[in-house]
């Protein structure tokens, strides 16, 4: 047992002063994998390819510290973004949904593939990207999933050629340093977060990339749903920051969530009866 | 008290700029964070996979009866980074072991999803999610 020197810190700031000299500093169970965070410098400009363009090559970790955070001293803090402007009928399809039955319909617990802009929202594991001139190529830890995308700016495919995919067609463009990602034709089983979000056939997910400097890379992501949405979404940045290590091999071989979570449905269902 | 004053800020720029990452699913749908305890018995198997490792104790139940307990560990990405690698876990193997475990809400006994694992060498090792806020790590829910 210790003292969690870290947190409490964190804790005396956000008190009130008096308050925090009489806050008597938490104990807790010293364990190997806690992690208490250092954040990376920015580390200097973005290196930038062959053709001038920002070059987005790297293994990209959640937050700032370059490495897994999931058992950090310091919890994430909430994004300052707007609500969601969901239509009536899909803000209260989400909201009937029991806690169980949104984990049975989330990919991310079902190990069904996740899709756009699922590959960053539903993934709490690292991204390794590469780009070259004129490619984007996105490899995820979770499941060992991975798309490849054009940056030269080609259109659509033809509606005649398009079909319902997980990663949907893909085209993406430079805007300046920021990588432009359009993709459409997304398959209605993804969702666009794990918490009920679902999606219509006309979803339209426009992701942005940029990196800062050389030890940060940013995400944001518009929603365009007119079937589910009354407006066009658009998240926070979100910041990832460069790792020193590699991805590990991460299949989902053994999901008993399922079943387990089909079995707490069946017992909620009968308390309810 | 410059190093101080410098780990407190940089404790605070985290809080601001962390880019939240959604885990595998919300613990508390499948486990009950408010019925805890530790377990006691000899570690008899390890499944090291995903999305979530197990593994099993022995235990001897109240009538002196060998019961079998399952622990729900992290995923092998957050083991392994946090020093849960295989081998470290397998090494406790036909051990007596204690582990932290939240029983399942579902009823089905015996069940848990575990938070850290004392091994047989005395180390206290995390294995999971801080859903009792007992390490001073992020709490998930």
């Amino acid at each position: 047992m210790r003292t969690h020197v870290g947190a409490a810190l964190v804790a005396a700031c956000l008190l009130p002063a008096a308050a925090a000299a009489q806050e008597k500093p938490k104990t807790f169970v010293e364990a190997r994998g806690n992690v208490v965070p250092v954040p990376l410098p920015p580390g200097g400009p973005a290196p930038r390819m062959a053709d001038g363009k920002v070059d987005l090559s790297g293994v990209w970790f959640a937050g700032p510290t370059g490495k897994a955070n999931a058992w950090s001293v310091v919890p994430d803090a909430p994004l300052a973004q707007d609500a969601v402007p969901f239509q009536p009928w899909a803000d209260a399809k989400i909201k009937s949904m029991s806690r169980t039955e949104r984990e049975l319909g989330n990919p991310g617990v079902t190990c069904a593939p996740v899709g756009v802009p699922g590959m960053f929202t539903i993934n709490p594991y690292p991204h390794q990207i590469v780009t070259t001139p004129g490619l984007f190529v996105h490899l995820i830890e979770s499941d060992n999933r991975w798309r490849v995308v054009h940056t030269d700016g080609r259109p659509h495919k033809s509606k005649d050629e398009l079909e319902p995919l997980y990663n949907g067609d893909e085209t993406a463009r430079w805007e300046g340093d920021t990588l432009v990602i359009d993709s459409i034709s997304i398959d209605e089983q993804t969702w666009i977060q794990g918490n009920g979000w679902f999606h219509s056939d006309a979803l339209h997910v426009i992701e942005r990339l940029r990196r800062p400097s050389l030890n940060y890379l940013e995400y944001q992501f518009t929603i365009e749903d007119p079937k589910v949405l009354t407006r066009p979404w658009t998240s926070a940045w979100r910041t990832y920051s460069l790792g020193k290590e590699d991805l590990t091999e991460n299949f989902c071989t053994r999901n008993e969530n399922v079943d387990q979570l089909r079995k707490l449905n069946e017992v909620e269902a009968g308390t309810r009866r | 008290m410059n190093a101080l004053f410098g780990l407190v800020a940089s404790l605070l720029l985290l809080g601001m700029s962390a880019a939240p990452a959604s885990a595998h699913h919300a613990f508390a749908a499948e486990f009950d964070a408010t019925n805890c305890s530790e377990v006691t018995g000899i570690l008899s198997k390890v499944d090291y996979q995903n999305p979530h490792a197990y593994l099993w104790v022995n235990t001897t139940g109240a009538g002196g009866q060998t019961e079998e307990a399952t622990f729900q560990l992290s995923s092998t990405s957050n083991l392994r980074r946090g020093g849960a690698t295989y081998a470290v876990l397998t090494a406790s193997l036909g051990k007596t072991v204690i582990v932290r475990g939240c029983a399942a809400r579902n009823g089905e006994k015996n069940r848990y999803a575990a938070s850290f694992i004392k091994l047989a060498d005395g180390v206290v090792q995390r294995v999971g999610q801080d859903v009792e806020g007992i390490f001073g790590t992020k709490i998930w829910r």
